[in-house]
């Protein structure tokens, strides 16, 4: 999902700079000065997590493979604006120090893995999470993945590198990634059901859009 | 950070142990990705309609595509894998740091 220099029009990756750039604003402000010690430290593994877990790419026969993203996961056991930064964390260090996507392209990573992917993850989970955390979670895996897929999609349609063919780039990227996504609600599923049964205090997602103003032990299921 | 190991709360120890294990495990996902020949959808889109061609590398990194110059598949993503966590840690440790309430005044 990570897109390079070259594919994105100038007012495309502008654009994207603008909402990437409002959408991460909003949420630091949201935590300046509410972010408590403990959960810093929470902040700082569930995002190595995501890195690392990003690396697995997962072999399917007939030549591709897919990877855990986290957007979903991250939103679920943060809360909506830490799981932003967390994600920004990460597509940031994917850039600058490997390469995996560009820097005039930083903008639209952004937008899609930190922020629709973790956004709509949490309205996902948080709108399911009547029925039950598993199928909350698994939708909220899924749905994210598909929805970011389909804003790269928009991105690369609407630029002239790939000559205008919106259908094409919409369509390949949103039903590749709603098969894809499978696997990303599954993962999502697997973690935060056992992260719920071993410490359900960690999982700040279940507590409405906090903003990390409680400390992990106070926060109740 | 500057808590012992020992001092540490049993959730963030464990946290370190499963950040390793996911780290020992990147060389095995990368030779097996290597075997089918991995590809993300939106590299096939880019193939299909020709923005390929337009790709570009704007700024050179140190570990380009997860990998380390003169060492093969197996090194390569390990030592990847062990630079970009750590940094992906420090660098969210310390976005966090900026935004922390200040307990002590």
């Amino acid at each position: 999902m990570h897109i390079p220099d070259g594919f994105l029009d100038p007012w495309v990756l502008a654009g994207c700079f603008v909402l990437a750039a409002a959408a991460i604003g909003f949420s630091s402000w949201r935590l300046n000065g509410r972010l408590d010690d403990a959960r810093v430290p929470l902040l700082g593994v569930v995002s190595a997590g995501i890195f690392a877990a990003q690396m697995l790419n997962w072999p399917i026969p007939g030549g591709t493979s897919a990877h855990f993203v986290g957007g979903a996961f991250a939103a679920i056991l943060l809360g909506p604006y830490l799981g932003c930064l967390a994600m920004a964390s990460v597509v940031v260090v994917q850039a600058f120090v490997f390469g995996d996507g560009g820097v005039l392209a930083l903008g639209a990573n952004l937008l899609n893995m930190a922020v629709v992917d973790v956004f709509v993850g949490y309205a996902l989970f948080r709108a399911l999470v009547g029925l039950g955390e598993t199928i909350a979670a698994f939708v909220a895996g899924w749905g994210a993945i598909t929805v970011s897929a389909a804003a790269v999609g928009l991105q690369a349609g609407l630029s002239s590198t790939f000559a205008y063919d919106l259908a094409t780039t919409l369509t390949v990227m949103t039903a590749g990634h709603a098969v894809l996504g499978l696997v990303e609600g599954l993962i999502t599923v697997l973690v935060v059901r056992y992260l719920l049964d071993v410490r359900p205090d960690l999982v700040l997602g279940l507590t409405g859009p906090n903003t990390g103003g409680d400390r992990p032990e106070e926060a109740t299921v | 950070m500057s808590a012992t190991w020992a001092d540490a709360p049993t959730w963030l120890r464990r946290s370190l142990v499963a950040l390793v294990v996911l780290v020992l495990l990147t060389p095995v996902f990368a030779l097996a990705a290597g075997a089918v020949g991995y590809a993300e959808p939106l590299e096939n889109v880019a193939e299909a309609t020709g923005a390929t061609e337009h790709e570009r590398t704007l700024l050179s990194s140190p570990f380009p595509d997860y990998s380390v110059a003169g060492t093969g598949t197996v090194v390569g993503t390990l030592v990847s894998g062990l630079v970009g966590t750590a940094v992906t840690l420090l660098v969210a440790v310390g976005l966090g740091r900026l935004l922390d309430r200040d307990v002590d005044t």
